[in-house]
């Protein structure tokens, strides 16, 4: 896993950098510092101002979710080195031991997960509570009033009998990738489920009905809380989604919905690992108290709309006076895994996902292999749980189509209800067969993609990821495929999440992301297979 | 087996060793002497006032938290000068284990539970919560026990209009696999399922480690030190946790101190039976050794602990505080148990850690 990783993390830091260089003229017209964000996911640090490692310096790996707190922390008088990583990604490194001795301390928006890992409490030490954050529903204002929720109260089990019935659509980020996704499921679950006490695998295969209908209302996803808000903002698409209260506090009208029968709420500990040296552990103690001095508190609350972690800063009104009951949250892997299984292979709406591929000559050696291992790092080839969760899964179709000078034929996978592993093992000799020559027709290749997708079941949630080295040399330009796209019905217009690879054309597929309310991300320095990874929770 | 509260105060003082004059370092800056602790005593050692005793004697204590059966079985504790557990057994264990000759047992604090008046009336209603008699009130644990097997809700509750909710009633607690106030909940549970007598023979512990698993593994996550749980009741309220197994003196410390965070909607209450929990210092260095005395015989440092809600070989400075801040604190406990052994208490943590990871769990019978 470190390997990929820190490869990655340099990629993404030069994305950044060259968004930088653009300039504010450019960013304004087409927004892509937002196009750009998911790639952060990957980054280690921040733009600019990177602190460099020393003995002064505690390092923090660190769940994308706190990073707009990354400002503040400057003033802690502590010189801090943030990494992010995806939860589960992280919490996967923190376990097996891959943070020791690289970090000092994590900082995720929960520890209740790595915590069921085997292995993993005996790495954290202290646990410092900075603030908090329950996961909720926020709906546009005027969808709220007419559900008759002007005034924040309802049941998730009337949300989700509003669900079922088609009377609202909400975004959220997917529960393998994010913790707020993992959260909101985990509350909704133990909620439909009527149990007074903490969901077990027979739980949550019984209550896996209630969340169909549930999640039937789901016409957006997302592998980050933070790309879900920037693109509900931007381009509206749903009524509203579920997400922090933090970060739907930040959206304009919305009203949000506590609901009365419980949340499960993030409470972002700044943990050190047990692995930190003397001397890190007193940076450690330094900013933990810091973040707990009723000063910082209040600044965390007024700036990011999180609760103060400390009972001598009370709670604003912005928060409401409802109590919030939280919900049990499982205390066996098993049973969250189990849960976000059972979300991935029957619950969510089943994903369409297509493959625009260049094969072109550039593409030779290396980087082809890098493809081909790309694509069967999603056939289940990697069998850690983020590998697992990010596979391709029961029910979903998904459609390669390759291009050099030209489109090839595309293919179609379609995965069954039950063993999919035959269909997995086709779609790896298929990625094993993958050749490299010709030109660089990008264009066509996106449009056969969206000529398939048109043919594809509307029920799917389809969307196209482009995978290209270089820039277009043959066939039509961005602005035919424009043309194509705009022609598209407007139900009928997957979004394009490209990843950039060898010498692409970093500004034009951007455009391409931007048009398509896609996103960006980068493995020019790093790992392909990563990307791909992280991909999969946007589709 | 239950002991009255002097007998358990004899055994404490004959802990302390009344030896010798502490000397301070020679020249520099203060020695600093690291320590792993259970986290309910961490405020103690970052307060300044703490801090500024130990300067004078030429110490600086650091101290990094842990769940106190971690600290007896998981932790590495080569890097450190001392471990304090909060419990005899787990520093009885590394004692023997590190070949230490001598302990201390500075202070101690029996077990409570801290929850919410609207609660508290609710559950006197259910016939759990009753007062004392003698200005504090009582949660009765076998009424609590049967009420748990039964799977109630707190909406199922006669006459609760205060605490709707549709979750289970069940104290919060932390993970008693790593944690000495979950284990010192165990100890009272297991004295109550073993027939009111504590478990003494392996023969007795499936049995009762089976009554009681439940009233731990139903409660979902669990977190894994002492004070996070606190926390989230001073902080979050009777949403998150409505009644928290806590250390008396972490109720305490915050009252006495005068922060605010004990709102007047907040109660105190002793399960009945309780235990004590008696927090012990092990140390590994002649720096540690000192940091111990001075935590048992130093006026400065006893009389802070009892602002921490500790009690301590000198009651009267503990009685004075309690009678200051009108504290409804139990002055004479009568209904104190015994722990099990470390290797009984030992084998029904493991019982019970088997059930987490089979989930074969025993579902709570009847009820709903």
């Amino acid at each position: 896993m470190s390997a990929p990783r820190g490869a990655a993390r340099r990629g993404a830091r030069g994305a950044v950098r060259r968004a930088g260089a653009r300039g504010a003229a450019l960013r304004a017209a087409i927004g892509s510092l937002l196009v750009l964000l998911p790639a952060l996911g990957l980054a280690a640090c921040s733009a600019d101002g990177t602190v460099a490692d020393g003995p002064d310096v505690l390092r923090v790996l660190a769940g994308s979710e706190v990073k707009d707190l990354e400002p503040l922390l400057a003033r802690s008088g502590v010189k801090v080195k943030i990494s992010y990583t995806g939860t589960l990604d992280g919490a996967e490194q923190v376990a097996g031991g891959g943070a020791d001795g690289r970090y000092d301390a994590v900082w995720f928006s929960s520890n209740r997960y790595l915590s069921l890992i085997d292995g993993a409490a005996a790495r954290l030490s202290t646990e410092t509570k900075v603030m908090s954050s329950p996961v909720l529903l926020g709906l546009r204002t005027a969808k709220a009033a007419e559900l008759g929720w002007a005034d924040g109260k309802a049941t998730w089990k009337q949300i989700a009998a509003a669900a079922r019935d088609g009377r609202f659509t909400f975004g959220m980020a997917n529960p393998a990738s994010s913790n707020s996704g993992f959260s909101a499921l985990v509350g909704v679950a133990a909620a439909l489920s009527d149990a007074g006490e903490a969901l077990d695998t027979a739980r949550v295969a019984s209550v896996t009905p209630e969340l169909k209908e549930f999640f039937s209302a789901q016409k957006l996803t997302s592998g980050s809380s933070g790309w879900l808000a920037e693109t509900y903002t931007r381009q509206g698409g749903v009524d509203g989604l579920v997400n922090y209260e933090s970060v739907l506090l930040g959206i304009k009208d919305l009203t949000l919905v506590y609901p009365s029968d419980g949340v499960v709420t993030a409470d972002y500990p700044l943990t050190l690992l047990a692995s930190a040296p003397a001397e890190k552990k007193e940076l450690y103690g330094r900013l933990a108290a810091w973040l707990r001095t009723p000063d910082v508190q209040r600044e965390i609350m007024a700036s990011t709309h999180r609760r103060p972690g400390i009972p001598e800063v009370r709670p604003g009104p912005e928060f409401g006076s409802a109590p919030l009951l939280e919900l049990p949250f499982p205390n066996r892997r098993a049973a969250a895994d189990a849960l976000v299984t059972a979300y991935l292979d029957e619950v969510r709406t089943p994903a369409h996902a297509l493959f625009v591929l260049d094969v072109s000559g550039s593409m030779k050696g290396e980087r082809i292999e890098a493809l081909r291992q790309a694509l069967v790092t999603l056939t289940g080839a990697d069998r850690s749980p983020s590998g697992t969760f990010s596979r391709f899964r029961s029910r979903e179709h998904v459609t390669m189509v390759p291009f050099s000078g030209g489109p090839h034929e595309p293919r179609a996978f379609s995965l069954p209800e039950r063993g999919p592993g035959p269909v997995l093992e086709e779609i790896r000799a298929y990625a094993g067969e993958l050749q490299a020559s010709g030109g660089t027709a990008i264009y066509d290749g996106l449009r056969a993609a969206y000529t398939e997708s048109l043919r594809g079941d509307p029920g799917h949630y389809t969307s196209v990821v482009l995978m290209t080295d270089g820039e277009n040399t043959d066939g039509s330009s961005f602005e035919d495929f424009e043309r194509l796209y705009r022609m598209l019905p407007e139900a009928r217009r997957p979004r394009t999440f490209v990843v950039l690879f060898g010498e692409s054309d970093a500004e034009e597929m951007n455009r391409v992301a931007e048009l398509t309310g896609g996103a960006v991300f980068d493995a020019r320095d790093g790992s392909l297979a990563s990307a791909f990874k992280e991909i999969r929770g946007y589709q | 087996m239950k002991r009255s509260i002097g007998v358990v105060l004899a055994l404490l003082l004959g802990a302390a060793v009344v030896v010798a004059v502490v000397l301070g370092n020679g020249g520099g800056g203060p020695a600093v002497v690291r320590g792993v602790i259970g986290s309910e005593k961490k405020p103690f050692f970052d307060d300044p006032r703490v801090r500024a005793a130990f300067e004078k004697h030429g110490l600086r204590v650091e101290v990094e938290t842990a769940g106190s059966r971690q600290i007896a079985t998981e932790v590495e504790l080569d890097g450190y000068a001392f471990a304090f557990p909060s419990s005899l057994p787990a520093a009885e264990k590394i004692k023997k284990e590190r070949g230490v000759s001598q302990v201390f047992s500075p202070f101690y604090s029996p077990m409570a539970v801290a929850t919410f008046r609207p609660i508290a009336d609710v559950l006197a209603k259910a016939g759990l919560v009753r007062d004392s008699g003698h200005g504090y009130q009582v949660l009765d644990l076998a009424e609590y026990l049967k009420l748990a097997a039964q799977g109630t809700r707190w909406d199922e509750l006669p006459g609760n209009t205060a605490y709707p909710a549709r979750k289970r009633v069940l104290l919060t607690t932390t993970d008693v696999r790593t944690s000495n106030s979950a284990a010192m909940y165990l100890a009272m549970t297991s004295y109550v399922a073993n027939g009111d007598d504590v478990v003494t023979t392996a023969a007795q512990v499936p049995k009762v480690a089976e009554t009681v698993a439940p009233v731990f593994l139903d409660q979902g996550y669990s977190q894994s030190s002492t004070e996070a749980p606190f926390e989230d009741y001073l902080v979050m309220g009777s949403g998150k946790t409505p009644m928290v197994m806590a250390y008396e003196a972490q109720y305490l410390s915050r009252l006495f101190s005068g922060d605010g965070s004990i709102t007047p909607d907040m109660r105190l209450l002793y399960p009945a039976p309780t235990v004590l929990s008696k927090h012990t210092l092990v140390p590994f260095t002649e720096e540690a050794v000192r940091v111990g005395r001075l935590l048992t015989e130093d006026p400065a440092l006893r009389s802070l602990a009892a602002r921490h809600g500790f009690r301590t070989a000198d009651p009267g400075a503990f009685a004075d505080l309690a009678a200051e801040h009108r504290a409804p604190v139990a002055r004479d406990l009568v209904d104190v148990v015994e722990p099990p052994a470390y290797d009984r208490l030992e084998q029904l943590i493991t019982t019970i850690e088997r059930l987490y990871a089979d989930g074969t769990v025993p579902q709570a019978g009847g009820g709903s």
